[in-house]
Order: structure tokens, then C-alpha cells, then sequence
């Protein structure tokens, strides 16, 4: 078995346990159930690209965003429960390279971010079945998509997992970086309508990114603004890669 | 064969001399001793043998592998447990040593059968399904050391691996090592603070010092050959502040007074030394309570081998 085979396999082990999976699922499923259609009191219809979507849809769209950002930052911090275990130094002294290792993060993040977006797709999907406009061009791009997001969201995990050693400032970044990304995004309210400040921020979150290209895949309302997006994305996603297997590699012991 | 062979190693961090100028040269089959104080530079040194870390200046060369050409074929065919506690916290005993079998690439037919060779040979069988996280800091270790045996390999770099267990697990420990150097010619480089240890186990000890080694030599050697002072050990009989005065004349010994009754007595020529001081004793009417003669062990020649290294350097 190749040795990036091994340790993705051993990263899906670790990373893989209940308590992430129920959170995974259990998580976007309150929002999606409970406030979706709690929601559908106050917001009956929210505009997207030439469409009309009911709110559980819209919501429903953003939660697959939102859960690949969530997966990948918790998978993300694979490198940083490696250093607090002493199991970075560990792999170190075994059969692998550091490049090897870092693209089985990659990998890892990338796989937890695909399962997560499909699992929330499959839940969802009932939800926003109505509204739905797969075609052979959206398939590619939601999942090309995805796996952009997930290496975006997994190497600022990375980055905060080399930079940082103690446990209570990892966790105050994490947390924090949490919750910038998931409130301050169109994953759960449309950019349009929001006041100008709050409007902007939106736009200053990949989240929001990946959430409209996801959106536009799923509903069909790919446009320039959206391709716009996905340069944005595609690109920030290759800077931050670049900038955490930098990080990485000048890791010290 | 040389398994391990520095020149001149060399390594620092900015003005931080933490390895200055290494010859080692170590055969295949044994167990090396690597002794010293605290940062004395042995957890730098094997970080440098294992390639986790370039040397600044030197060559190391691993089972005839240079480590800054082809550092990743040294690691595949060495076993490493590291100072620091490494774990997966939420996976069992048991699936750690299968899981770090599987990283090794070990075929699932071995892994299981090591998996249960290793479980028993180390104790582990009754704490088999707890996970690491819920483990005690000893039995944390045992698996740590256990896992590394999951893989085959030719050399195994021990650093400090009794530390946190008691001693029933450490003799069983360096029983199990002991024979396996036997049964399959493995090299063991191990370090550790536990003088008796290293006498038990090694066949060679290294002993370092701010970065230096001070001398290379086999237990026995070392004690032949500054092992040869004996230590005296005399207890008076009620306190006695004139003692100092009395014996501080008496030449060739190095004396030291503790709670003003025991007087310890190092020296090379004891039998004399201590015919003098009973002499003493006697005259001034000071009655023994007790009294022995040791030789000296190899803790009090790496204590004495350091501070002479100290004094020298400063």
C-alpha cells in the first residue's frame, strides 16, 4: 500500500469517530429541520440568481457549504492533535516524507469535506427536490467545488495547527474562526437585503463563496458573479495550500 | 559492521552548542548506552541518528546510509520511541499497535499475529480494549514501546523508554529487549537516567556531556578504569563538631561529613586512608557506630566522570 494510502487511512481512523459523525449530521440537521422551517414564518421566499427559493431550500443549499467548512476545520486540526500527541514527530521517524504526510492531510481533509457535503446533500435533498437543476456541467462543478473548499478550509486549520501550541489559544482561534465562517456568510440569510457593513463582511468570508457556487450548482443559476466566485475561491484555496505546506515543512522538532 | 557512525558531529540553534563535534562508531548486535544529565544533548543526538533533525555540521552515517542523502531509507529500516508520550487518544491498545502496524505496511496475517505476541509480552491484554487516552502514564508507555516491535527492523533508538514504569514492568522491559538482541542480532541505542539500567543492559555506554561525549566504554571497563576508589562509609556515634579538623590533614581522599555522624570516604588507596582515620578516631576517643566499604558503582562514576567534565569546561 502506498504510504499516502496508510496514512489516510490512519487519518480517517483517528478523525472518524461518533462524536464527529453525530455533529456532522446532527448539527446541520437542526438547522435544516428546526430552524429551516421555523424560519418559514418570517421568511417565506428568498431570490436567488432568477429563482424564487423557499427558505428550508436556501437553507438546505447553505448547510452543505457550511458542513464541508465544518468537517474540514475539525479534520484540518489532524496536524495540530499530532503535535499535542507527540504522533507528528512519531510519523516523522517512520517510513514517511513530510510531503507524504501532508498530502494525506489533504486527502483526508478532502474526503471528509466530499462525505460531508454528500451526507447533507442526501438529508437535504427531499428539502429542496422542487427547486433542483443537476445538470452534467453543475455535477462537476459542485463537487470540484467542494473539494476546493474543503483544501481551503483544511489549510487554514493547518496553518492555526502550526502556528499555535497551547490549547486555549488554539481553541479560542478555532472557535472563533468557527463562528466568523458560519454567521458571517449567505449560508444562512442572502447577502442582498442585509445592511451594507454586514453585506460586505459576507464577501470578505470564503464561506459565502462556496456556498453561492454550491447554491447556483445545485439551483442552476451559474452566472458571471458566480464564476467570479469560483476564481476567488479556487484561487484563495491555492494560496492558503501553498502557505500551510509551507508552514508544514519548516515545522520543527 | 558499523550500524551508527558519526564524524564530527555537529548541531546548534543560534548560540546554543546542543552537540559539539560527536565520534561514535557502533557495531551491529549490542546495546548502547547513551547516558548524561539533563540537557546534556542525548535526546538532540538521537534526533540527528533518526534524521528528524540535519546535523548543522558532521556526517551521520545509519546502517551504512548517509541521512542527508537518503534519510527516508534509514527511517524505514529503524524503530524509534521518541522521549515524549505519542498516541492516537481515542483508539484502543489494541488498534493502536494494528493501526501503526498498518502504517508500517506490515501484511494483516503478521499484524495480528504480533498484535497478540506483543499484548502479552508486554501485559497489555487486560487493558487490550481501553483507549489510550483513559491509560495510566506507564501503560501509556508499555504500548508505546510495544507498538514499535509491531515493525520489523535492525535498529531501535530507545529514548528513555521506563520512564513512569514501576519496577516490575521495567525488568520485564529490559528482559524483553535483552532477548530480542539475542534472538534476531537487533542494535539497540537507548538512553536513560537509570544507571543500574544501563548496567544491566548495555554491552557499550556512551557517557555525554554539554554536548561531548566524555568516554565510550563497556560497564565492566568503566569500572575497571575509574571505578577502582572505594567508598567508605563510617558512622560516629553522637555528634562530633571537631570531626572536620581531625581528618581534613589526611592525604589522598576526599571526604565528606554528613549530619555531622556519617563520614563518607572516596579513595583510591582505602586501605590506608581508612587505617589513618580509625587511628584518629580512636585517639580522640570519637566511638563507631558502623562502618562499611563499597567499590564504586557506575552511578557514582558517571556523577564523578560529569563533574570532572564540568570542571574542565569551566
Amino acid at each position: 500500500m502506498h504510504p499516502i494510502i496508510r496514512l489516510v487511512n490512519r487519518n480517517l481512523t483517528i478523525a472518524i469517530n461518533p462524536g464527529f459523525l453525530i455533529w456532522q449530521v446532527i448539527f446541520p440537521l437542526i438547522y435544516i429541520f428546526v430552524a429551516g422551517f421555523a424560519y418559514t414564518s418570517l421568511i417565506q421566499n428568498v431570490p436567488f440568481g432568477n429563482k424564487d427559493l423557499d427558505y428550508p431550500a436556501f437553507l438546505a443549499s447553505g448547510m452543505i457549504g457550511f458542513n464541508i467548512m465544518n468537517s474540514t476545520l475539525v479534520s484540518g486540526i489532524i496536524i495540530w492533535n499530532d503535535r499535542r500527541h507527540g504522533m507528528f514527530e512519531q510519523i516523522m521517524s517512520g517510513p514517511f516524507t513530510r510531503a507524504q504526510y501532508i498530502l494525506s492531510n489533504i486527502a483526508t481533509i478532502a474526503i471528509v469535506g466530499l462525505v460531508s457535503g454528500a451526507l447533507i446533500t442526501a438529508v437535504g435533498y427531499p428539502v429542496f427536490f422542487e427547486s433542483v437543476e443537476f445538470s452534467l456541467v453543475t455535477i462537476p462543478l459542485i463537487i470540484f467545488t467542494a473539494i476546493a473548499g474543503a483544501i481551503l478550509f483544511g489549510s487554514i486549520a493547518s496553518i492555526i495547527s502550526t502556528r499555535l501550541r497551547s490549547s486555549e489559544g488554539f481553541n479560542v482561534i478555532i472557535n472563533t474562526v468557527f463562528l466568523f465562517f458560519a454567521f458571517v456568510s449567505t449560508a444562512f440569510y442572502p447577502a442582498a437585503g442585509a445592511p451594507e457593513p454586514l453585506a460586505t463582511a459576507f464577501y470578505l468570508n470564503p464561506l459565502t463563496y462556496l456556498v453561492d457556487i454550491i447554491r447556483a450548482g445545485i439551483f442552476g443559476a451559474v452566472t458571471d458573479f458566480i464564476i467570479l466566485e469560483m476564481i476567488v475561491l479556487v484561487s484563495l484555496a491555492a494560496v492558503l495550500f501553498v502557505i500551510a505546506t509551507k508552514l508544514l515543512t519548516k515545522l520543527d522538532f | 559492521m558499523s550500524c551508527i557512525e558519526t564524524k564530527s558531529l555537529f548541531k546548534n540553534y543560534n548560540s546554543l552548542i546542543a552537540v559539539d563535534g560527536i565520534d561514535l562508531n557502533i557495531k551491529s548486535g549490542q546495546v548502547f548506552g547513551f547516558l548524561g544529565p539533563n540537557g546534556a544533548g542525548k535526546s538532540t543526538v538521537i534526533k540527528l541518528l533518526t534524521t528528524l533533525i540535519q546535523p548543522t555540521k558532521g556526517k551521520v552515517s545509519i546502517l551504512g546510509i548517509d541521512s542527508r542523502k537518503n534519510p527516508l531509507e534509514i527511517r524505514k529500516k529503524i524503530g524509534v520511541v521518541l522521549q515524549q508520550p505519542s498516541y492516537e487518544p481515542t483508539l484502543s491498545v489494541e488498534k493502536s499497535l494494528a493501526k501503526y502496524g498498518m502504517m508500517w505496511n506490515v501484511d494483516s496475517k503478521t499484524m495480528k499475529k504480533r498484535t497478540e505476541e506483543l499484548l502479552s509480552s508486554f501485559e497489555l491484554q487486560d487493558i487490550r480494549k481501553k483507549r489510550n487516552e483513559d491509560l495510566s502514564i506507564g501503560q501509556r508507555r508499555r504500548v508505546q514501546v510495544a507498538r514499535e516491535f509491531m515493525h520489523d527492523m535492525e535498529l531501535l533508538f530507545l529514548d528513555e523508554p521506563t520512564v513512569g514504569l514501576d519496577p516490575s514492568a521495567r525488568r520485564k522491559l529490559l528482559d524483553f529487549l535483552k532477548n530480542k538482541v539475542k534472538e534476531t542480532g537487533l542494535t539497540i541505542f537507548y538512553t536513560t537516567h537509570v544507571l543500574t539500567e544501563a548496567e544491566y543492559l548495555c554491552d557499550n555506554i556512551a557517557i555525554i556531556n554539554k554536548g561531548k561525549i566524555i568516554t565510550v566504554a563497556s560497564p565492566q571497563e568503566l569500572k575497571k578504569k575509574f571505578g577502582h576508589e572505594k567508598t567508605i562509609q563510617i558512622h560516629v556515634s553522637g555528634k562530633n563538631h571537631t570531626l572536620h579538623d581531625l581528618l581534613k590533614d589526611i592525604p589522598d581522599c576526599k571526604i565528606e561529613f554528613n549530619t555531622g555522624t556519617i563520614i563518607t570516604i572516596q579513595s583510591s588507596n582505602s586501605e590506608i586512608v581508612l587505617m589513618d582515620i580509625l587511628k584518629i578516631l580512636n585517639q580522640n576517643d570519637i566511638a563507631i557506630e558502623d562502618l562499611s566499604a563499597m567499590p564504586t558503582n557506575l552511578e557514582e562514576i558517571f556523577l564523578k566522570l560529569v563533574s570532572d567534565s564540568d570542571a574542565s569546561n569551566n
